[in-house]
């Protein structure tokens, strides 16, 4: 027990001193790798997705490394806000209540929100939202956001709130809710994957997702964020990635990553871009 | 009826000079005095809570009296200077719910002071602790623990516990009282042979038996004070205080001779 | 099928790890706090017992997922100190269990009966000595018990870390049963929920095998609970 509790102390001053060294030009991800298909951890425990793959390619393009965590949502914008991560790259939505802890980057997404519910149940986009139903949204996310105003609105719509996304998903199949809003893509791939749930419809929000930083951007990481997705989109990346994980099936897509990482590894940011587009449609 | 032997008493072992203790509102010692000669074996009666325990801790100064002196030979440990710990291996003590160490077997109990506070190597205290051991007649029990042995038994080890740290007396507060009557016996028999064999001893005890075999004196406390004290047969036959002859007889009634 | 064997060996060797890290981590730093403090309250002087009482009272008394949020972004909001999640949860938890661990080896000092120090005294050990020898050894076997529900009650507060972004058995969870809604249904988000508790219920259990052969080795033969055996 004692050498175990030394080895402890010892791991702990490791730790410690984890934030004081600057390793190099790593910087830290936080993520929320819990949201197919721009962020999640394949069954092999790789994290992949749209938007981390997209930040890979960026710092292949402008020389850094990255070292993704996988972070809960709730907490995402505190640790990147106050500087222990360097870089949030989650699927977030571009708001002024968030401004005021991050910087973001410009919106390299647009995305909107979608109501799913039961196959077999009559509700349509309308009645889901406003028939005095019960509508499950994940914490702190705009969809929660937007169930919220309709409430302060006067709308009759009850909201419950999870941590998790998929819990929502469970119970509207479970039958404790009627409804579940969240974003598009992520609501297509849950339709896509359940015969019992379908997609109500979308309510075009024109949500901007930014990448985002401490106040301040203190390592100056904006610049080169914003440039390097000039850079892949120039390069025609930014499309074969799109065309990889947006629609596509989740298994085929974590198949062709496996195979093509290799490549970004590399170095290699176009091929691997093209590849895994390839491999994921086939 | 007489088996005592005379045996040659030496000089003053310990000295105790008027010793006042208080518990709250209770005083429980008035102004006790006592003396004890190298092989005198004298034994403490009295009615319960009259301080006959508190007058022996604080002998060996487990309880800190409020007031008064005591010597251990030319050495008053009741000074502050006096290393109390340095004291006390020479005084034995020998409890009434014994206190044997639960975790060590019998022979590690006798040997374990020896060893850490005599400083002896672990070769000479074993060696040391199965004599006293056979002295006890427990020879054969060196590796049981107290919780294996029977209430005689854990009361004779943690008499040969106590002389194994050669002390220049020992106390007995009430050895025998938390036995079963068919135990008694053994522990009483190895008091007897101690004090023949010429141990100074402070017993205190209601064994009468005991005392009028070997003991040179009984003190009879009352009140937190020594009301009597003197050769046994004096006190039985003829004693000053009615009281004494009133108490003798009632526990001889109680627990016979 | 394959999914389920997949993914329990995802949670072994991803998440697993971690988590027996941070057990032994917070169990140790618990002991090597937690038994002085018992300690200095048991035998220090008045100041210092009341210093280690409050100490206790205070991280007993908060839930340690608040202790968790505290220690990380707390620190960091108020005083700029930024710990990496892992000595976050380290130390949070650590003291926590240095609280409850200092609650049970002085609640087994005091189990020793007041005769053994008494003996000990007698036959001219110091303080120290007594305490050393006599004392400790009974109440460290008599702590066993109790520690050994602070085994299990340490095991699952580690969970708590997986808030904060430890990659722990919990998190792991969470990461496959996201993923696994998306391609196999909802729900498989039991079966994966089943397969974490089944591993947390493994680890619990063999924890307390092991403490219970360690009480047996240190059993005295006849000593039941505290102190004394009269007859």
């Amino acid at each position: 027990m004692k050498k175990a509790s030394l080895a402890i102390l010892v791991l702990t001053l490791v730790a410690g001193l984890w934030t004081v060294a600057a390793v190099g030009e790593t910087y830290k991800v936080a993520s929320d790798t819990t949201w197919p298909p721009f962020e999640w951890s394949d069954a092999e425990g790789n994290l992949l997705g749209f938007d981390l793959d997209v930040m890979r390619c960026i710092g292949v393009l402008q020389g850094f490394e990255i070292d993704i965590s996988s972070y809960d949502w709730e907490i995402i914008f505190d640790d990147v806000g106050s500087g222990r991560m360097d870089i949030g790259a989650s699927g977030a939505t571009i708001r002024p209540d968030r401004e005021e802890k991050v910087d973001f980057s410009a919106p390299y997404w647009t995305s909107d929100q979608a109501i799913l519910v039961r196959a077999d149940s009559e509700l349509n986009i309308i009645t889901a939202l406003a028939g005095g139903y019960t509508v499950g949204a994940q914490l702190e996310t705009t969809g929660a956001g937007f169930i919220t105003d309709l409430i302060a609105a006067g709308i009759n719509v009850t909201l419950v709130e999870y941590t998790l996304y998929p819990l929502a998903v469970l119970d509207l199949i479970n039958g404790n809710i009627d409804a579940v809003i969240q974003d598009e893509p992520a609501s297509v791939a849950s339709a896509t994957a359940e015969e019992d749930i379908s997609v109500a419809g979308v309510i075009k929000t024109d949500e901007n997702f930014g990448f985002f930083v401490a106040e301040g951007d203190p390592k100056g990481l904006l610049a080169l964020i914003n440039d390097g997705v000039a850079q892949l989109k120039a390069l025609g990346v930014y499309d074969n990635l799109i065309a990889a994980y947006m629609g596509t099936d989740l298994v085929k897509v974590e198949a062709a990553w496996r195979a093509s990482i290799g490549l970004l590894d590399d170095g290699d940011v176009v091929g691997f871009a093209s590849q895994l587009a390839t491999l994921a449609n086939e | 009826m007489d088996t005592r032997q005379h045996h040659n008493l030496g000089d003053v072992v310990l000295r105790v000079e008027g010793v006042h203790k208080t518990y709250g509102d209770n005083h429980v010692l008035r102004g006790v005095s006592l003396q004890m000669r190298r092989g005198e074996t004298k034994v403490v009666i009295g009615p319960s809570g009259t301080g006959k325990s508190t007058l022996l801790r604080c002998i060996n100064q487990l309880t800190v009296p409020d007031q008064g002196r005591v010597w251990l030979g030319d050495c008053e440990i009741t000074s502050r200077k006096e290393d109390i710990n340095c004291a006390r291996a020479q005084i034995g003590f020998v409890f009434q719910s014994f206190n044997l160490f639960t975790h060590l077997t019998a022979l590690h109990n006798v040997r374990i002071a020896p060893m850490k506070v005599s400083r002896m190597t672990k070769a000479e205290a074993t060696k040391l602790a199965m004599t006293e051991l056979e002295r006890v007649g427990l020879a054969d029990k060196a590796e049981a623990y107290p919780a294996e042995l029977s209430g005689g038994q854990q009361q004779r080890v943690s008499i040969a516990r106590a002389l194994a740290m050669s002390p220049k007396l020992i106390l007995f507060d009430e050895p025998t009282s938390a036995l079963d009557p068919e135990l008694i016996g053994e522990v009483l028999e190895v008091m007897v042979s101690l004090a023949k064999e010429g141990m100074t001893m402070l017993v205190v005890s209601h064994e009468m038996g005991f005392a009028r075999a070997v003991a040179d004196e009984i003190i009879f406390m009352e009140g937190g004070g020594i009301l009597e004290q003197g050769p046994p047969e004096q006190l039985f036959r003829n004693p000053e205080h009615a009281r004494t002859g009133e108490f003798l007889n009632k526990i001889t009634e109680l627990y016979g001779e | 099928m394959s999914t389920i064997w997949q993914s329990l060996e995802l949670l072994i060797t991803r998440g697993l790890p971690m988590t027996l890290l941070l057990t032994l981590g917070l169990l140790g730093t618990g002991l090597l706090l937690g038994f002085p403090l018992a300690f200095l309250q048991v035998y220090g002087y008045r100041p210092v017992r009341w210093l280690c009482r409050g100490y206790e009272q205070l991280f007993r008394g908060v839930p340690a997922l608040v202790l968790i949020l505290i220690f990380h972004s707390g620190l960091s909001r108020t005083f700029d100190i930024l710990l990496p999640a892992f000595a976050s949860a380290l130390l949070a938890l650590g003291l926590r269990s240095s609280a409850y661990q200092s609650q049970i080896f002085r609640g087994a000092i005091q189990s020793v009966g007041e005769g053994q120090m008494l003996a000990a005294r007698s036959v001219g050990m110091s303080k120290t000595q007594a305490i050393r020898h006599i004392i400790l050894p009974q109440a460290f076997r008599l702590s066993i018990p109790p520690w050994t529900n602070e085994f299990s009650s340490v095991l699952k507060d580690t969970s708590l870390a997986s808030a904060i972004g430890v990659l722990e058995l919990m998190k792991q969870t969470t990461l496959i049963f996201t993923r696994i809604q998306f391609i196999h249904g909802a729900q498989w988000i039991l079966v994966i929920l089943m397969l974490a508790a089944l591993i947390y219920w493994a680890l619990t259990y063999l924890g307390n095998v092991g403490l219970s052969f360690l009480e047996s080795r240190m059993r005295i033969p006849g000593f039941e609970t505290k102190g004394q055996v009269e007859r």
